[in-house]
């Protein structure tokens, strides 16, 4: 047990509970106090980087300890757990975090925004970022699992609910409310009912005592534990109840948490339940099914989800409806590595493969996701709308932010060499590879990719129709700019991180052997050891997996393929100038009409028309 | 840790040749189609060269911006050259290239979707009504066509258990692909036409309704690239299934490999030809329903190439 990481956490919970208490006094003057909540966040930030960079340097495996809180009626035990896993949720967790509460001082001065106080979102907001954290720190399933999911439910539900004056709102949040109290509820009756288990038995407690179970009561138990932490995670059928209502509505920062990262702690749930909660007495077939139940959640859940998002024209619902279709891509993969995980060894290299795509996944569309949200939200700042039918022309208008929200939508589709491609590439990858030995997940794999060009077709409309087409200029609003610089830097830091890890991926699959190093349980036994992990040759320009002979069988290497595009491009470029063609600009050719206007434009609910009728059975379809 | 093999000085010169087959025939190819579909509409039809005629002559024409914004620029570029990055890693008649060793097949579907990408990009960027129909009905081929495509070469990941190119296009000889193999011979002459955006299924473009759809606003050496980014494509789309399904000589002659494949290849355009000459354009919703079928017959192929 280590002391100083002890201490780094409380430090870093103390700051963000003080800065609660704090600043909602100083809510009259907004921007001091938003200034305030970053700082808070960011110093937070720092000290939870500095614990995690030492639980990932450390040689010795997880930190584990006991928090005892000393109330008037008696003593509270709580386990914690605070391993390599936990660490990289801990930092990407507040990475978002900090630059959100930047984002937050420009965006809460939105006109529209000037007349709520500000007093209980200052209130909220830390205590959400300090809910999450914990959530990833806590050790068991009821006591600590509560305190923590109680403090994310109820901090995001008041920020969800901020704009209160809007009934539809109101209603979004309640029905998020009362589903993640349901999600909890299924989860602590799981950590109470199990036999031996109470308030603060830890998780590997948990797992032995289910061990003990037979399996009826065991599948119960687990599923009861991956209902709530699915739920949260927008699994499908029950992230559609909630996710897309309470993304759209709350204020886009917030968006960008609840999406980017809280998400995530729902993922990081299913994790822990799916290779920490399984004991090892388990049969090897029952945890293989497990896996192939999971992986066909996550196949549905992705191929749902984006359909879905496809037919939105709320810019907002759209990004929802595709975070749960993004989960679903992680999902699956969690189910591979668990499937894979069986008797047969030669499939434990592609479980490596497939628990990295998820690993990166998870690390990718934090970025990526959160960075659309806030674009969407400089959107809306300065236009006054999120709906796609009344956009289009910004990049004239705000090129910064259309450039940014670029990468943002190239590394969603995953282009070659954005940071979608590499995580989609090793999760598609490490299905198609199976072959006849898992030969289902080949066909999961070939609808991950249907689905990974309808994402492509969803963002190349959502980018489209807002930043380049026409449309803006007959919107109610004809003032529209660029927004502050002091909300341009937050987007701009997380462009910097989304390019970053796609160009070098290896950089993250590092990243990835040190949490196995500082992990225990199944996944660091099977696939920490050299061998298994060799599998993986990293270079600097990408990475290569190696098949069984150790000839690489599938590569991922951005920056030669970034080189080769630069390269061609550049033939391009020579070949448009050859001629030595005259360049001259002239109005669009209209085919008769005289002007363009507002009545003469394609919107974004006719596009994809038939392919959105051909795929009506998939649900979420806008009005006609 | 795994060196990368260094690129031998013939593999090097095999990427220029890849380009050069293909930029020089492309256009030829191009040529055949419209002189099939001359002859059956009873016309003489242009010259074989003609095709690069145009490229030429548009390469010095005016080139005429609506938008004055970056997207509009740049689309051009980005689509062509997605696809000379698609050709470069080409092992063509088994030969692999200093690149082939840089790119999987995932990756390959991934740029060719690029080179589709900046063609919406551009046509999103256009401004134009007729653009955007045309975009719309790009992206909903796109999403049919590529994942039938990748299915193919899927084929050759299931029996070599590999994503190298080399292992994928010409690793298996023609008889160990079984049943799975002719379903999906049949499957890629049934998506052919929709493979190389011709009628039917050249609802994207439709110049008697959409004016050029997505191109509609492009002129000169912009509207040059695209043209040739099609040509290119068309025949790589062409090439791809007889690389796949065409056993090689096996004579050791690299040069007889290839004049076997490229001869073939420009029998497929023979057909392509006379398939578009002869049938009238579908409409979008009727091609969505014919790509639905043909997608759960490459799945069943699949599916039973994963049993057998």
């Amino acid at each position: 047990m280590d002391q100083s990481i002890y201490q780094s956490l409380q430090t870093g919970i103390g700051l963000l509970l003080g800065c609660a208490v704090i600043t909602p006094w100083l809510s009259g003057k907004r921007q001091w106090a938003g200034a305030l909540n970053f700082l808070a966040t960011l110093a937070a930030g720092l000290v939870f980087s500095g614990l995690a960079i030492q639980v990932l340097n450390g040689n010795s495996a997880p930190a584990s300890f006991d928090l005892h809180v000393d109330l008037p009626w008696g003593g509270l035990a709580i386990p914690l757990l605070i391993d390599g896993f936990s660490a990289v949720f801990i930092v990407l967790i507040s990475l978002v975090a900090a630059v959100t509460a930047f984002y937050c001082i420009g965006y809460m001065e939105m006109d529209h925004y000037r007349h709520y106080s500000l007093r209980s979102f200052h209130f909220c907001y830390p205590v959400f970022i300090a809910g999450m954290i914990a959530l990833v720190t806590v050790d068991d399933l009821s006591t600590g699992f509560t305190i923590a999911w109680q403090m994310m439910t109820l901090a995001s539900f008041f920020l969800i609910r901020f704009d209160h004056k809007d009934p539809v709102i109101v209603r979004s949040a309640n029905k998020y409310l009362i589903l993640m109290e349901l999600a909890w509820a299924a989860v602590l009756a799981a950590g109470l009912m199990i036999p031996g288990c109470g308030w603060g038995t830890p998780l590997h407690q948990i797992a032995d005592q289910l061990g003990m179970l037979d399996t009826g009561l065991r599948t119960l138990m687990l599923a009861l534990v991956l209902l709530g932490f699915g739920m949260k995670a927008g699994m499908f059928p029950l992230g559609q109840l909630w996710l897309p209502d309470a993304h759209s509505v709350a204020p886009s920062p917030i968006s960008a948490l609840l999406s980017g990262v809280m998400l995530k702690t729902g993922i990081y749930g299913m994790l822990r339940t799916l290779f920490w909660m399984t004991p090892e007495s388990m049969p090897a077939r029952e945890l293989q099914y497990w896996g192939l139940a999971v992986a066909l959640i996550g196949v549905v859940t992705l191929f749902i989800g984006t359909s879905q998002s496809l037919k939105q024209v709320d810019a907002k619902r759209l990004n929802a409806y595709s975070s749960i279709g993004q989960i679903g891509y992680i999902i699956l993969a969690i189910g591979a590595a668990r499937f894979y995980l069986g008797p047969d060894a030669a499939l434990h290299t592609l479980a490596l493969l497939a628990i990295l795509g998820a690993f990166l996944h998870v690390l990718n569309h934090a970025i990526f996701k959160s960075l659309l949200f806030l674009c969407v939200g400089s959107v809306q700042y300065t236009t006054g709308t999120k709906d796609l039918d009344k956009l289009g022309g910004l990049f004239a208008l705000m090129p910064v932010t259309a450039i940014i929200a670029g990468i943002a939508a190239i590394a969603v589709s995953g282009v070659p060499a954005f940071s979608g491609f590499t995580s989609k590439w090793a999760i598609v990858a490490s299905t198609l590879l199976s072959g006849k030995a898992a030969g289902i997940f080949v066909i999961f794999g070939v609808v991950a990719l249907v689905t990974s060009a309808m994402t492509l077709a969803t963002y190349v409309k959502l980018y489209g129709m807002t930043f380049t087409s026409v449309g803006v200029e007959w919107n109610e609003k004809n003032n529209v700019h660029e927004v502050s610089k002091a909300m341009l830097a937050p987007k701009a830091i997380l462009a910097a991180v989304c390019l970053l890890q796609g160009f070098f991926p290896w950089l993250f699959v590092a990243l990835f052997g040190r949490v196995l190093a500082t992990s225990e349980g199944t996944l660091s036994q099977a696939l920490g050891t050299p061998a298994v992990f060799d599998t993986l040759a990293q270079s600097y320009s990408g990475i290569r997996f190696l098949g069984s002979a150790g000839t690489p069988v599938a590569f991922s290497l951005p920056l030669v393929m970034v080189a080769m595009l630069l390269v061609a491009g550049l033939v391009a470029l020579w070949l448009r100038r050859a001629g030595g063609a005259e360049e001259r600009s002239a109005p669009v050719w209209l085919c008769g009409y005289q002007t363009l206007n507002n009545a003469n434009r394609y919107l974004s609910s006719h596009i994809f028309d038939a392919f959105k009728k051909f795929m009506k059975w998939t649900g979420g379809n806008v009005r006609a | 840790m795994t060196s990368t093999p260094l690129p031998t000085l013939l593999s090097i010169l095999q990427v220029f040749l890849n380009l050069l087959i293909f930029l020089a025939l492309a256009p030829l190819f191009d040529g055949i189609v419209r002189r099939v579909t001359a002859r059956v509409q009873n016309r003489q039809g242009p010259p074989l060269v003609q095709s690069l005629y145009d490229i030429l002559k548009l390469l010095g024409k005016e080139n005429i911006d609506s938008t004055g914004i970056l997207p509009f620029k740049l689309a051009p570029l980005i689509a062509f050259a997605s696809m000379l990055c698609v050709i470069a890693i080409l092992p063509m008649a088994g030969r692999a290239t200093a690149l082939t060793q840089y790119a999987d097949a995932i990756s390959l579907v991934y740029l060719l979707t690029l080179g589709g990408v900046a063609v919406l990009l551009g046509a999103f960027a256009s401004k134009n009504i007729y653009a955007l129909i045309g975009a719309s009905r790009e992206m909903t081929t796109m999403i049919m066509v590529e994942p039938i495509l990748f299915m193919i070469l899927l084929l050759g990941v299931l029996k070599t258990g590999s994503l190298d190119l080399g292992a994928v296009i010409y690793g298996t000889p023609m008889a160990a692909f079984g049943l799975p193999g002719v379903v999906m011979i049949v499957v890629s002459l049934f998506g052919l036409q929709a493979f190389v955006a011709r009628q039917p299924f050249d609802m994207a473009e439709a110049e008697q309704e959409l004016l050029g759809g997505p191109f509609i606003e492009y002129s000169g050496p912009n509207y040059a690239l695209f043209k040739y980014y099609m040509m290119l494509k068309q025949m790589f789309y062409a090439y791809l299934p007889i690389a796949m399904f065409v056993p090689l000589l096996g004579t050791g002659f690299y040069l007889a490999d290839l004049a076997l494949q490229l001869a073939l290849t420009a029998l497929v355009f023979l057909l392509i030809g006379l398939l578009s000459a002869t049938h009238p354009r579908y409409r979008i919703d009727q091609a969505i329903r014919y790509f639905g079928v043909l997608f759960l017959i490459a799945l069943g192929a699949i599916a039973a190439a994963v049993v057998l």
